[in-house]
């Protein structure tokens, strides 16, 4: 592969005059099983080749994708991708410029201890069944459930004129389910998912039966919930919820091409964005966690990244394009789904860092409030707006966690929010995710359970 | 690497579903999908870079004895490759159990013809053009005002094309053309940053305007500035189809779905023939919608694509089906079996879902309005509950309606309620209907919405 890939490099360099050039190379395998209730709606397999051509020409980017490995093929993209950048270059006012990285040779191999791959997919729809199953029959009130599963293996190669190269294996398995339950018209809906970079062993603790029921249950308790009061309150966020916000609410904020575009963080760094207790990183060099990784999509190393230390930026998250432009160092987030996509700056494990509260301190104080437990999504805006989607909650009466409330969602603004944090608890989770910024990362999000003196609840009570 | 002619994609669909046949299906379809882009991206007020991507596969569904498998590869210039994926969905099949509800692949129909969605200067647009068509878009966004400013933006044409063969001598090719402009902005004036402002406009045929898209986006972000809290009250809400399309992804599309009617998991399900939304509302499904965005004459299964009456004048009339959903009523497919790619299996999605448009102008429908809201685009809506329809999204941006007239920019309001009341309040209907990727509508005022702010 390397003796192909190197010829393109030449090519782009010696023809077109690149300036720089890369090549991500990939052979990937997915499966893909859905079962709606106890009916496997589709089990899927499917093999995907194709390459990634990215090129600096007169100051401009060229990128080309194509669905194939064969050199040729490779060689007609390259000069494709240099012409582009060409034609782009004509109009492009000030050239890009890529921070210098250490040239790196390396070969990561996963070592699953069940390798997806190698799984009969009998047992992967049975697993799948499974969940169904015991979602169905916890509560009969519980009207369907869907189960989504995923892996994906392959390796990808990546190649650059700087003299690096890289083989890294990929490996991902997720699984997401879904149920919804209806009692005198009430409909609720909830989720939940597992997602590893390990191997298929993460069903060992995520049991079937585990995650059946937690669905069906989520599920059923919010037939019984009422809506929100609509307002601002306090509200105490469990890891799941308070790793969205911080994804939602100032990740992305903190993702440097986003920065520069005018994020509210663009002229915050080395000030002050929080109260003292907030300390967020993004991660990925945590074993087997959703958003880990060796390398990046540029062959650079991946790090454990502080963003804001005890309420004060102090770094973000970069490429090599926007590590140049803001004379910082590059961190490892340049990520791309597949060969289908160029590498953009994207999240990792996303969290806030744990402190000493335990959950009976941080809810005590509170006369009434809301304990925010699961979300359902979330989505954020430049100008710090954010919106994050509840699917478990439950009210907090004079110090006690109370009845479950339905359909909620808290928003605000970051750089308001941030210094409502005013506590964070102990005890740290992090939960898988997919994230959407134009293509598709695996991230995860997370920390111990925070409280919030006041952000805005949207509900219809 | 070239894209293939319609006949060889045909051919290699008819070839793949024979093979499987021939190793033991019992029935058998092969689906060819290829996707030819060439696109000029803009970052941070410059064009950054163009690219050409080109995607192309096969999937094959097999059925063996009412148990399906399916398996799709990208390999198509390689025949072991394209026999392996066969067998591949074989195994699958023979893995899987069979689904008694399993009524056989559809049959041979006669195809309609669809206007306006292949134009072939699209086709063959060199990438110059683009890069023209991108520097006019941004042209127009900085000269409209300096305050605004263009974070990121695309101009975008598509070739696509597909052929679809089954065991039921159904053998369909199609292919169309799309031509996209689009830009953000933000609006940015000393401390304040608005949210991101967008507009676009995506035709079949070559004819969009790059410097109507740049100016407004533009005027977008400037008009986001200075904005204030609002109160909490329930109030008039006036969404424009952005935000009408948003809302109606999460909720109305799967109520309207029947596979998720037949699932229990419709607020729809046993109302057909009931009053569900006010009587100015009437919606179709319309696949053959002349230049729609997903206008084409078979849908991802080889069912030809058809206009569905959902609403009638506040009436829930009907559901839409692909061929598995239809044949356990003992109906027929109202063409709706919707794919993404060569990588999936057919789902039930709306084609162009088409709210009748009203007759006054947009001025006219708020100058009716004392106090309101008029909303651009909400945030969250995909955080909505589908199956009740619930929703808890923050409008951004939005403005204040006073006296009939746009007031004064507002931030951080709340919207909440669920869409099916939203649908029973709607009280006026704009003339001013436009495509937003899967919904066609004119902007639409409602009554009562709850709208949570400091």
């Amino acid at each position: 592969m390397k003796d192909v890939l190197a010829k393109i490099i030449d090519t782009a360099v010696e023809t077109f005059r690149a300036e720089y050039v890369e090549v991500r190379a990939q052979k990937l395998y997915k499966t893909a099983i859905t079962v709606k209730e106890t009916r496997v709606e589709a089990a899927k397999q499917g093999i995907e080749n194709g390459a990634a051509l990215r090129v600096l020409v007169k100051g401009a980017w060229g990128f080309a994708s194509v669905g194939t490995l064969d050199a040729q093929a490779l060689s007609g993209a390259v000069s494709d991708a240099c012409r582009m950048a060409k034609a782009a270059s004509a109009r492009r006012r000030l050239p890009v410029k890529l921070a210098q990285t250490e040239a790196v040779e390396d070969k990561i191999v996963s070592k699953p201890k069940k390798d997806p791959a190698k799984i009969p997919v009998e047992n992967k729809m049975s697993l799948l069944l499974s969940v169904n199953n015991t979602a169905l029959q916890e509560d009969n009130r519980v009207k369907s459930v869907t189960a989504n599963y995923l892996d994906l293996t392959g390796t990808s190669y990546f190649i650059n004129n700087e003299h690096t190269y890289i083989e890294q294996d990929k490996l991902y398995v997720f699984l997401g389910v879904s149920a919804t339950a209806k009692e005198n018209n009430v409909f609720t809906f909830s989720n939940e998912a597992v997602g590893s970079t390990s191997g298929y062993e993460v069903f060992d603790a995520e049991t079937p039966t585990k995650m059946g029921k937690t669905v069906a249950r989520r599920a059923t308790t919010q037939l019984k919930a009422k809506p929100p009061r609509g307002g601002t309150f306090p509200v105490v966020l469990a890891p799941n919820v308070v790793g969205t916000l911080v994804h939602e609410a100032f990740g992305h904020l903190a993702e440097a091409d986003l920065t520069l575009a005018g994020s509210v963080l663009s002229d915050k760094l080395e000030k002050k964005v929080a109260s003292n207790v907030v300390t967020f990183y993004d991660d990925g060099t945590i074993n087997g966690a959703f958003g880990s990784f060796k390398y990046d999509d540029e062959g650079v190393q991946a790090q454990k990244t502080l963003l804001v230390k005890d309420g004060v930026l102090v770094g973000l998250m970069h490429s090599r394009e926007t590590a140049q432009q803001l004379s910082a160092d590059p961190t490892g987030n340049a990520r791309a789904e597949d060969f289908h996509f160029e590498p953009i700056v994207r999240m990792r494990n996303t969290f806030i860092e744990a402190r000493d509260y335990t959950f009976e301190e941080l809810i005590e104080d509170v006369k009434f409030g809301y304990y925010l437990k699961s979300f359902r999504g979330g989505e954020a805006n430049l100008d710090g707006t954010f919106q994050v989607g509840i699917q478990e909650a439950y009210e907090i009466v004079r110090g006690e966690v109370g009845e479950p409330v339905r359909n909620a969602s808290i928003s605000g603004n970051t750089l308001e929010t941030l210094f409502k944090i005013d506590a964070v608890g102990k005890e740290f989770e992090l939960w898988p995710g997919l994230c959407g910024k134009g293509q598709s990362a695996c991230v995860g999000d997370g920390g111990a359970h925070t409280r919030v003196k006041e952000v805005m609840v949207g509900g219809s009570a | 690497m070239a894209a293939l002619r319609q006949e060889d994609l045909l051919r290699l669909a008819e070839r793949t579903s024979d093979l499987a046949l021939k190793k033991g299906a019992t029935e058998a379809e092969a689906y060819v999908f290829q996707d030819l882009s060439t696109y000029v991206s803009i970052e941070r007020g410059q064009i950054s870079k163009t690219s050409r991507t080109f995607d192309r596969g096969l999937g094959c569904r097999a059925i063996v004895n009412k148990s399906l498998g399916f398996c799709y590869t990208n390999a198509l210039e390689n025949e072991d490759a394209v026999e392996e994926t066969v067998l591949k969905a074989l195994d699958f099949a023979r893995a899987n159990r069979p689904d008694d509800n399993w009524r056989g692949l559809p049959d041979e129909k006669p195809f309609p013809s669809v206007k306006d969605t292949y134009d072939s200067r699209i086709e063959n647009l060199p990438v110059e053009n683009l890069v023209e068509t991108a520097s006019v878009m941004l042209d127009a966004a900085e000269k409209k005002d300096k305050r605004a400013f263009p974070i990121e933006g695309e101009v975008r044409a598509s070739y696509l094309s597909s052929a679809l063969a089954n065991s039921n001598r159904v053998s369909v090719d199609d292919r169309g053309t799309m031509i996209e402009c689009s830009l953000a902005t933000i609006g940015h004036d000393a401390d304040e940053v608005t949210p991101v402002c967008f507009e676009f406009n995506l035709e079949r045929t070559y004819d969009i305007d790059a410097a109507a898209v740049g100016e407004e986006a533009a005027r977008l972000a400037v008009s986001a500035l200075k904005a204030k809290k609002t109160e909490t009250k329930e109030t008039t809400v006036i969404l424009t189809q952005f935000a009408l399309q948003q809302l109606l992804s999460y909720t109305f599309i799967s109520a309207i779905s029947a596979d998720r009617v037949q699932r229990d998991q419709s607020f729809f399900r046993g109302r057909v023939g009931e009053k569900v939304a006010s009587e100015i509302v009437t919606v179709h499904d319309d696949g053959l919608l002349p230049g729609g965005i997903r206008t084409w004459k078979s849908d991802g299964e080889g069912v030809p694509q058809q206009k569905t009456l959902i609403i009638e004048k506040g009436v829930l009339r009907g559901f839409i089906y692909d061929n598995y959903a239809a044949r356990k009523e003992g109906r027929e497919s109202t063409g709706n079996g919707a794919r993404a790619s060569y990588l999936s299996t057919p789902s039930v999605d709306v084609t162009n879902l088409h709210f009748q448009a009203g007759s006054k102008s947009a001025e006219a429908l708020i100058r009716e309005v004392g106090e309101g809201l008029l909303v651009n685009s909400v945030q969250g809506a995909h955080t909505s509950n589908p199956a009740s329809g619930e929703f808890s999204v923050v409008a951004t941006p939005a403005w204040n309606i006073k006296n009939g007239e746009i007031a004064y920019p507002v931030k951080g309001a709340m919207l909440t309620g669920d869409v099916f009341h939203l649908l029973a309040n709607v009280s006026g209907l704009a003339n001013n209907e436009r495509k937003i990727a899967q919904v066609v509508a004119p902007w639409v005022r409602v009554e009562n919405v709850k709208v949570i702010g400091k």
